[in-house]
Parts: structure tokens; sequence; C-alpha cells
């Protein structure tokens, strides 16, 4: 499973990236001690599906192929998909915490003080 | 004992240290004669990695002067070479192979002739043959090798420079490192005799230990010196710690000078990159001579634009540099004190000398200006280079992660510590700081609840990826067990049950943490806990286990302190050293750590079998003990060793390790594969 993680992380092409991580999921769920690593695999299938979605979305204009969670939200916020980032946090259950200081963090980056204010 | 004629611990000052230069010039040797091996002018193709480690040996005027005529790194791509010998230099790995294969065939095809030689360090492996066999290049390279062993970093302290010991060792299981180490111990016992005794601690330490004492009489059929077949007189014993034994100490943030250095800035083979304009004089130095009262110029520039300044490798050592000497394993919170001082001191010297009348007084002065001016620069350097940290040591993640980690020392509320450490993962501290402190909370507190680990590791990988996977698992794997949840799943290998690390009832037999009193640092400055600003690191506290076991037990200097100054410990602190008696005392203590425990004695295969008894007898004259990190050691473990050796009379200690290393350095090692890779992914 390492292995086909390894390689996961090695193509740059995104069709055989998620195919190499869902190989990884799938050995992963061979093995009964491993649900936590299975279902993180699952998430991370799932992020690169969106990350895909949402590439179209901003119609290639911002890269979102294998960021992390964090980054994606990032970029989202940045790029005035707040909506998107919301709907990100819910489904991946991101805390409130982390959220917050993104936010923030992006908010303070766009110098949008009015957001910063209202929130 | 002391009949041996050719004693030359004797002749020598009593209190002088095994001479590790010897060691420099073995490694200097080996390269020239690796080098004249091949006839004529030729290009050299270095691996990188192992730039460091010899430029630490040798120079390059040096190689010039042996008919290298260019020096490439070793990357894949075309090779422009000139000269029709091309030599290799490389560690015997599969991707630098590759590469020659490559080179070769290319060359081939553009049916240019050229001689190919290839070294490995530090020895020949089938696999490498097998490989160049496999791309059918193996009849055009002459294999050899060259025996790269210790490299001395400063005159006690002896390093393979591997940097990457502690993976191997432990991720990837990979012992090929055990037995290079045993092979450059055995190295070292030919030049200065066998190890009376080797102690050690691990199961790593255990293997070498064996791999020693058997390698011991095979080798000493052939001709070999009669150095291998006595005991040494000048080194006492050797004691063997394996890096699993103690991973608390190197996951904490090292305070000490150096260490800080190598934290926030990074040594690499003793070089650290600094800005340029901190090294060379911003004027020419008669300039510079007008007073140091005009404060360095990198007080004045920001930080930032400090950091865009091109970076300039710079050599830190002590021969050229005594004021690092001072310096390198004060707890930082001194150094500025120390520097104050220095400068001061200079600015007095400057001054009296200034007053001079007379002409000789003024030859005397203009003898004087050049160490003076030196030792000016050299504060230069160092006053910037605490300026650089003093800003890094501001940051609140710096103090957080110190916060942190104080609070886990002392086991105090574990879980509110853990909730912190997810509290700064969610403001994006690095991967490597979170990971660290991770790490530190699952030892120290013999794992981490299963749930709540479950979420942390969540947290990581969303925040910094999901290609961080493997290092986590890693970090659990049995052979690691640094990262576990508690109570351990109840299916666990027996392996990871036997890991558990007795951190609480070590704190107290070990006497790790000091009480941060209001005294403060202070008083920690009298025992090696003022390497961590309150903590003893355990294995220096096992190295004390062995050779100064009043250290252990009570602060040496709590004695002096009913003296009116209390400080600095009195001179009847300063105990004799007590022979090596191996673990004696503290066995309880040792055996709780897991891993196995070694204690051997080497006799020596002549008849001249020094009696145990004389071993146990105080020493006259001063010894040596070799202290050896199987898998590395920080910057400030080297510290609090120097302190212990300070405190003896008799005994100095030669620290000998796979490579230095610190926090940062394993988990970004281990996360290796998963960073280059999540690089290039995100391209």
């Amino acid at each position: 499973a390492v292995l086909s993680l390894d390689e996961a992380s090695r193509s740059m092409d995104p069709g055989a990236k998620l195919a190499a991580v869902k190989a990884a999921q799938k050995f992963f769920s061979d093995d009964k001690d491993r649900a936590f690593e299975a279902k993180m695999m699952d998430e991370s299938t799932h992020l690169l599906t969106l990350q895909q979605q949402l590439e179209k979305e901003a119609d290639g204009k911002v890269e979102f192929f294998g960021k992390s969670v964090n980054e994606t939200i990032n970029l989202c916020l940045l790029n005035g998909m707040s909506k998107r980032a919301d709907k990100i946090k819910s489904e991946f259950k991101v805390s409130d915490k982390r959220f917050w200081y993104l936010k923030l963090h992006a908010l303070t980056a766009l110098r949008d003080f009015e957001a910063l204010e209202a929130f | 004992m002391s009949s041996e004629p050719d004693d030359r611990a004797t002749s020598k000052s009593p209190e002088a240290l095994v001479d590790v230069g010897l060691l420099k010039e073995i490694a200097r040797k080996a390269l020239v004669d690796a080098l004249n091996s091949v006839n004529g002018a030729k290009t050299l193709v270095l691996d990188a990695s192992l730039a460091g480690p010899l430029g630490l040996v040798t120079e390059v005027s040096l190689l010039k002067h042996h008919g290298v005529d260019k020096m490439f790194w070793l990357e894949p791509g075309s090779l422009s070479a000139t000269t029709p010998n091309i030599v290799y230099l490389c560690r015997p790995m599969i991707k630098y192979v590759k590469i020659i294969a490559d080179h070769i065939k290319r060359y081939a095809k553009e049916s240019r002739k050229h001689t190919y030689t290839l070294f490995l360090v530090p020895r020949i492996s089938t696999l490498i043959t097998r490989i160049l066999e496999e791309e059918g290049v193996l009849g055009d390279v002459t294999i050899s090798s060259y025996n790269l062993q210790f490299v001395p970093l400063a005159d006690d302290v002896v390093s393979l420079e591997h940097e990457n010991a502690f993976k191997d060792l432990w991720v990837d299981g990979d012992e090929t490192v055990i037995y290079d180490s045993a092979q450059a111990l055995t190295t070292f016992q030919k030049l200065y005799g066998l190890f009376p005794r080797i102690v050690g601690k691990g199961d790593g330490a255990a293997r070498l230990a064996t791999l020693l004492s058997r390698e011991t009489p095979k080798s000493s059929t052939s001709s070999s010196p009669d150095t291998l077949l006595t005991p040494s007189e000048k080194i006492d014993s050797l004691i063997v710690l394996d890096r699993r034994v103690d991973m608390i100490t190197p996951l904490l943030t090292q305070l000490t000078y150096e260490g800080l250095i190598d934290e926030l800035i990074g040594i690499k083979n003793s070089h650290v990159e600094l800005p340029a304009s901190l090294l060379s004089p911003p004027a020419p130095p008669a300039a510079s001579a007008a007073g140091p009262s005009t404060s360095p110029p990198t007080s004045t520039v920001p930080l930032p634009s400090l950091k865009k300044d091109a970076k300039k490798k710079h050599h830190l050592t002590t021969t050229t540099d005594p004021l690092f000497e001072e310096l390198r394993d004060l707890n930082f919170s001194s150094v500025g004190r120390k520097l104050n001082r220095v400068a001061r001191r200079l600015d007095e010297d400057y001054r009296t000398n200034l007053q001079s009348k007379t002409v000789a007084q003024l030859r005397d002065f203009v003898g004087k200006l050049g160490g003076l001016q030196t030792e000016h620069q050299s504060l230069r350097l160092h006053t910037g280079l605490s300026e650089l940290l003093v800003p890094l040591t501001r940051t609140e993640q710096f103090n957080k992660s110190l916060e942190i980690q104080q609070n886990l020392l002392a086991s105090y509320d574990v879980s509110a510590q853990i909730s912190a450490i997810e509290e700064m993962i969610a403001q994006g501290a690095d991967m490597q700081v979170t990971l660290r402190l991770l790490c530190l909370a699952s030892i120290t507190s013999g794992g981490i609840k299963a749930k709540t680990l479950e979420n942390i590791k969540r947290e990581i990988l969303q925040a910094y990826g999901y290609n961080y996977l493997p290092l986590l698992l890693s970090l659990a794997s049995p052979s690691l067990g640094i990262l576990l949840p508690n109570p351990l799943p109840a299916n666990a290998p027996l392996s990871l049950t036997a890991l558990k690390y007795p951190f609480t009832t070590l704190r107290k037999s070990l006497r790790l943490l000091i009480d941060d009193t209001p005294e403060g640092i202070d008083e920690v400055e009298n025992d090696i806990s003022f390497t961590y600003s309150g903590y003893a690191p355990i294995s220096i506290r096992l190295v004390q286990c062995v050779a100064q076991k009043g250290g252990v037990i009570s602060n040496p200097a709590e004695k002096a302190e009913s003296d009116a100054d209390g400080k600095r410990a009195a001179p009847q602190g300063k105990v004799q050293a007590q022979p090596i008696v191996g673990w004696k005392g503290f066995e309880d203590v040792v055996a709780a750590i897991p891993g196995a425990t070694v204690d051997i004695v080497q006799p020596g295969t002549t008849g001249r079998v020094p009696l145990i008894a004389s071993l146990l007898e105080p020493r006259e004259h001063a010894t040596t003990t070799v202290v050896f990190f199987l898998g590395g050691c920080t910057y400030t473990e080297i510290a609090a060793l120097r302190w212990v050796g300070r405190q003896n009379r008799g005994r100095k200690f030669l620290i000998a390790t796979t490579g230095i290393i610190s926090g940062a350095s394993i988990i970004d090692s281990i996360a290796g594969v998963g960073k280059a890779a999540g690089g290039s992914a995100a391209i």
C-alpha cells in the first residue's frame, strides 16, 4: 500500500494519481487494522476528485490538484469561492478552529477588511 | 598495567585527548592513494552528499595536486569531461549508479574513450556490481572503494557523517550502518588499542558490540598491529548508545548556542549557511579596527532583507575561532551576556593599547593587533549570528512549542498539551514542529488516546497533505514506535508492547527534570540539564551512569552550594574520574529501558590479560572514554557530554556518532520520500 502511495505521489497525471491512491485505499481496507488509513485514503480520493471539479469551475486558472485540504480551502477563499470553502469544511469535518484560522489568514491576505469585520 | 613500553599516553600531557587528527590523516591519505591509483589527469565526479564530509578532510588544492582537473556533481544528464580519466566518488546507492551507467553509455554512443573508475564510499557492495552488470557497463568500470570513516568535526567529536543513519536503521531496517560503524571503530582500535570495556544500551548497540568483539580476533590473525591485541592505555571504555534508547532528547528543541543554530539555521557537515554580509567584513580591516563601539551592520538591517542576501557557507570550527569554543555549549540565554563581556574586554584591549607610548609598547601592540582583529571579527560574526537567532526564538511558534515540550516532560496535563498541538496545526505551524511535539507526547505519556490520536492524525493529513500518510505509518511502525495509540490495540505485535518507554519512572530515577527555581538558569547551569533549560538528556544521564555515577543522583555542585558563592562548582566538586565498572548501581534503571544491555570486557588476545581488578583501580593518568551514538546525536548532547567531561578530573570524552541530527532532521529524513514527491506533485 505504501508503495502504491509512493507511486501516487510521484505520478503527475491526475487520472493515474487517482487510480494509485484508490489502489492504496484498497490495500488498506484489506487489512482490518488499517481502517483509519483506509478512511484517510478515501478522503484523499474524494479530495482529488473535488479538486478536479474546482479546477474546472475556476477555468483552470487556479491549480487545486494535489493540494492539501488546508491549501485547498485557502485557495477557495482567496479566489472568492467562499461557498465552496464552506462546503469543503463540512465535507471534511474540518474543525472550526482550524477553519477560522484559515479564513482569517486568507482574508487578511486579501485585505478584505469588510469581511474581516463581519466575522 | 603501565609496564607497556611504548606508553605514549604518558609522554603527552596527562590531560591530552586522544588525537583525532590521526583519523583525518588516514582519511586524507586514503583519498590521495585512491586518486593516485588512477594515472594521469582526471575528472572527479562527486556525489553531492559526500562533498561536505570530504571538505572536512581535504582541500580542493590537494585534489588538484593529485591530478584532478575538474570536479562535477554527480547529476543526471550529460557530463562534459575533457580528460581521459573519469573518477566517480559516491555512496553505494542505486540512483547514483544508474546515473553513472547512463554517463558511460552516453559516451559509448559518442564513441569517446574514457577510463572509468568508481570509488564507492565506504566500501564496495555487490548490489552495485550487479546493477552495473545489468546495465551492461560493468566491464568498462574499475570499481574500488574509498574507505571514508570517522571524520573529525571538532577535537572531541568524530562522525561518520552518515546523514540517513537513523532512517536506515529504524525505518528501513537497513543495518549497513551498524557494520560500517563497527568497521570504523575497528580502525579506531587499530590506532589506539582495544577498548578495554564496551558498555552499551539498545538492540542496535548490542549488535554493534558483538560485531566489534567478533571482528577483533578475526583481523588479528592477519598481520594486524598489536594494538588490536592489547587493551588500550589511553581509552578506558567504549560506551555505545542506541538512538532508540533516548528518542526524547532529539525531539526537543536544542537550546545551546550551537544546537540552536542547527535547529533554526541548520549546520551541515559543520558548515553553516549565513548571509554573506555577516562573513566578509564590510570595510577593510583597518576601518573595522576603528572600534567595537560601531555596532555590526546587521543590527540595523531588518531580517527579511538579510535573508535575501547571498548565502555563504561558513565553516564553524574552533581551531580558527576560539570564541566559538566558548560559546557553542552555552545555553542560548547566556550567550548574549558572554558576547557582551567579550566585546567589553576587546574594547578595553584596544583602549589600553592606544595609550601605549614607548616604541616597545607600540611594537607589542602591533604584534597583538592581528590577534585582536581576528577576535574582533569572530565576535562580529557571533553577534550577528545571535541577532539572527533572537527574532527566531521570539516567534510565537517557537515559544509555544517550548512550552508544550516542558509541560510534556513534566507530564503536566497531557491532554491540554495535545489540544495545544492541535491548535498549532490549525495555525499552520511547520509540519516537523508539530510532529515532533506529537511524538514527544506519545513517548512521554506512553501513547496517546486512540481517539485523540486518530483525530490529530486527520488534522495533520488535512493540513499538510495526504502524502504524509507513509510518514505517520513509519513513525508508528514497530521498529520505531514513537507515535502510538494508548492503549495499544489488542492484536499489536509483541515487539511494540515491549517498546513502551518508561519515561515517568526514568524521570525520577535519572533525575531528568530539574525544578526551575526562581534562581533560574544559574543553578541549572551546574548540571547537564542546562542544555535544555531544565531537562537532562537521557542519553547523557546514561553515560553518567557509567562514568560519573554521583552526577546522576545528586547535583555535584549542590555540595558546593553551601559555600557562599554557590555557583560554579568549587574545586572539591571536581571528583577524580571513577573507573568504568559497567552499569553497576543502575542495573534496574537500565533494564527498564527497552533494548538489550551490553557489557563486554575485551581482554585482548595476548597473554597480558589485565585483571578486572586493575581496571577497577582509579587510574593515575587521564583516560578517554569513547561514546558512540548509533543513529546520530545532537549538538546539545555533545555540549552536555563536554560538561560531564569537565566535571571529572582524569577523564575526557571522545564523542563518536554516525552523524549529527536534530529532531527536524529526523522527521525530515523519514518524510524524505513523501517530501520530494510532494514537491514534484505540486508542479
